[in-house]
């Protein structure tokens, strides 16, 4: 280019690329609101108790934040040097092998809408009995699992998203009821500080697997702001590890101050109150008024989630439609909006078929949709983390320069080793995290599901890397960048279909 | 053929516009990444620039004899440091490339300002003086895919920027497998290289927008 001396003077280029940056607050408000916290200690714990009749969970969660924060030392380290950083299936395309990348982008296409069905299950039997006792409106849970469906499918295929200003009211607000209605639990006349949830024994013994997987949710997110991000080398590393503490120690927390408050008794109550526990325990202090709204919160933060999540799901489908490991149509938009419309439609209409046989086959939402789904998305993303991590160990043996060892070899060696046994321990702890018999449908149908994608995937991929090498060799590059080339190269072979 | 073709860019922002109100097709964030990379392609056809995989060299630092293209080389040429394609593809979608292009085409009475009071004060925007010059690009490429015809580079280059941009789903739509697969065809084996890139880096640019929700 030009040899002319730069002038000093700022660059318009790059300060008009940075005007729209991310700084670590907001990177740590994204991740934190994709975590869900409302959801995961009034929905997720309460249940988990009933159904597992386990109550180590704050050592629980205390244990998986670890795990995830070494984890994202190499995670983290490798998302600067990979195009596409915001999709776990990028790193294992790029550090194991193209094969497996479609494989995991598959595992995560069930993951991430069990997680969404799992939504619609909870929402509905949530909202049943509050719209009951609010309004003395009588519906099924699959009315209001329909009628949220319902919200989120417009909204989808549109393309409109909770505003972020709204979403991080939200989250503030889910935090402060959290944090609120803890305290108040330590109030509670039954209060007897319970060293049961933090027994770190508990961790190895039956079961924790299954405490384990219930910590793992909506860690993918931290990254995809990478490059969103003023300073990707400090701004994302920063925000992960606060986001993962906050998360840890809130969860952690309340979980603890529950499970003590219910008075050596908390397995018997969550199962015969379910998600109110969570309330119940702290309205004696608390009174009605906060009741209610801790109550209309929970709602609104599950319907916020819901958006944002099938939002998520949508566009994820647009990347591998785009790169071509899902059929093309999926990498549509509606030019006038940029909206992902097809891959927000499939979802959708996956949420319908989902919600109808619930509803003809009369299952129960909360247990067999809201936390099985919940789990069954759960493993699927203890599965890609833990494939991911040895996925960077590849990655970095090969291309071992800019980081040093402990980001190369390191964490990602101990994450991957303390990631195996977390896979170990819940594969093997499975029938007691689905609360069901050894033997029963759910023991053997999760795993295998998972491992019918990875080789259907796998399997995908020799295909295309005999029928179309461009495609194959664009695996994981994602809708971001240019590497393998141009749809159009491409498309040739797809209209003789 | 050549009679009614207009700078690349002019005439993607022309296809990029209905053709009964002269409303715009594309949200404001993907045609602003379209007319960037258009801009940036008129410079390669002026043989000022090459570009190579992710980057961008200036060969010739000599004004063009064209307004808007000179401003983005000269605005190359004062920021050399940056050479990412990418990176020049987001700054010029910032507005920079739109206003340049409006500029143009209304110097050549073919959009016209409309400033329209709202309640947030006046919004200005360009419309096309006659809606139905903005059919005139589309038309062009579709009668020579459907006669079988080549295709010269610019006209290969608005080809690739309308699949890039997702327009093709209003200008193609009409095309038949044969003479879509003729047009591909074209653009595979006869568009140079360096405009290869920069429409897959244009894409890949509509791509990321859509994916951080930008566009």
């Amino acid at each position: 280019m030009s040899s002319t001396s730069t002038p000093v003077r700022e660059s318009q280029l790059s300060t008009a690329l940075a005007r729209d940056r991310l700084g670590v607050a907001a990177v740590v408000f994204f991740v934190m609101s994709a975590a869900a916290p409302l959801t995961v200690v009034a929905g997720v714990v309460p249940t988990g108790l009933a159904v597992t009749g386990l109550t180590a969970i704050s050592i629980a969660f205390l244990a998986v934040a670890v795990v995830l924060a070494v984890f994202s030392v190499g995670y983290v380290a490798m998302s600067r040097h990979i195009a596409n950083a915001g999709a776990f299936y990028a790193y294992i395309a790029r550090g194991i092998g193209r094969p497996f990348g479609v494989g995991g982008a598959w595992v995560a296409l069930l993951a991430y809408n069990s997680f969404q069905f799992a939504s619609y299950g909870g929402f509905g039997a949530i909202a049943a009995p509050l719209f009951a006792d609010w309004f003395g409106v009588e519906l099924p849970w699959w009315g209001f699992a329909l009628a949220g469906w319902a919200l989120v499918a417009v909204l989808g295929v549109r393309d409109v998203a909770v505003n972020g200003k709204v979403l991080g009211t939200l989250l503030v607000a889910e935090i402060v009821l959290v944090a609120v209605f803890s305290v108040a639990d330590m109030l509670n006349p039954d209060f007897a500080a319970s060293s049961a949830p933090v027994n770190p024994s508990s961790l190895v013994g039956t079961g924790a697997g299954a405490l384990l997987v219930m910590a793992v949710t909506g860690f993918e997110q931290s990254v995809v702001f990478s490059e969103e991000s003023r300073d990707p080398r400090r701004t994302v590393p920063r925000a992960t590890y606060i986001a993962v503490a906050l998360i840890a120690v809130l969860y952690a927390f309340s979980s603890w101050a529950m499970i003590s408050a219910a008075g050596g008794k908390a397995v018997e109550r969550a199962g015969a109150e379910g998600p109110e526990l969570f309330f119940n325990l702290a309205s004696d202090r608390l009174g009605s008024t906060a009741l209610h709204l801790g109550h209309a919160l929970f709602l609104t933060s599950l319907i916020a989630a819901m958006i944002s999540f099938h939002n998520i799901i949508a566009r994820y489908t647009f990347s591998l439609g785009r790169e071509g490991v899902l059929p093309r149509a999926f990498g549509r938009t509606v030019p006038a909006t940029g909206a992902p419309k097809n891959g927000s439609l499939a979802q959708s209409a996956l949420g319908l078929i989902v919600i109808l046989v619930y509803a003809l086959a009369g299952w129960d939402p909360l247990v067999q949709l809201f936390f099985w789904g919940g789990t069954l998305g759960g493993i699927g993303v203890l599965l890609l983390i833990t494939v991911t991590s040895a996925a960077v160990i590849g990655y970095f043996a090969r291309n071992p320069s800019g980081e040093d060892a402990w980001h190369r070899i390191g964490a990602p060696v101990l994450g991957t080793a303390l990631l195996l046994v977390v896979t170990y321990l819940a594969l093997t702890n499975i029938a007691i995290l689905f609360g069901v018999e050894p033997g029963a449908t759910p023991t053997w149908a999760v795993p295998l599901a998972y491992a019918v994608l990875t080789l259907a995937g796998v399997g995908w991929a020799l295909i295309l890397r005999r029928s179309r090498p461009l495609v194959y060799n664009g695996i994981g590059m994602g809708a971001r960048s240019a590497g393998a080339g141009l749809s159009f190269r491409d498309v040739t072979s797809e209209a003789h279909k | 053929m050549a009679t009614s073709q207009l700078p690349l860019a002019d005439d993607l922002y022309l296809a990029a516009h209905d053709s009964t109100r002269g409303r715009c097709l594309l949200t404001p964030a993907t045609l602003g990444l379209g007319l960037a990379a258009a801009l940036l392609a008129e410079l390669v056809l002026w043989r000022r620039l090459e570009v190579q995989d992710n980057e961008l060299t200036v060969l010739d630092e000599r004004p063009t004899a064209d307004p808007p293209t000179s401003a983005v080389l000269e605005q190359l040429l004062r920021e050399s440091h940056h050479r990412k394609v990418r990176d020049w593809i987001s700054f010029l979608a910032t507005g920079v490339a739109a206003e340049l292009v409006e500029r143009r085409l209304a110097r050549a009475g073919l959009v016209r300002r409309v400033e329209k009071r709202g309640l947030l004060g006046i919004k200005v925007r360009f419309v096309p003086t006659d809606p139905s010059l903005t059919g005139w690009p589309g038309t062009r490429i579709r009668i020579a895919a459907t006669r079988g015809e080549l295709l010269d580079s610019p006209d290969l280059v608005l080809t690739g920027l309308v699949l890039a941009t997702g327009l093709d789903q209003h200008v193609f739509v009409t095309l038949e497998a044969h003479e879509r697969d003729h047009l591909f065809d074209q653009l595979r084996r006869r568009m140079p290289a360096p405009l290869q890139y920069l429409v897959g880096h244009a894409e890949a640019a509509v791509g990321d927008a859509v994916m951080a929700r930008r566009a």
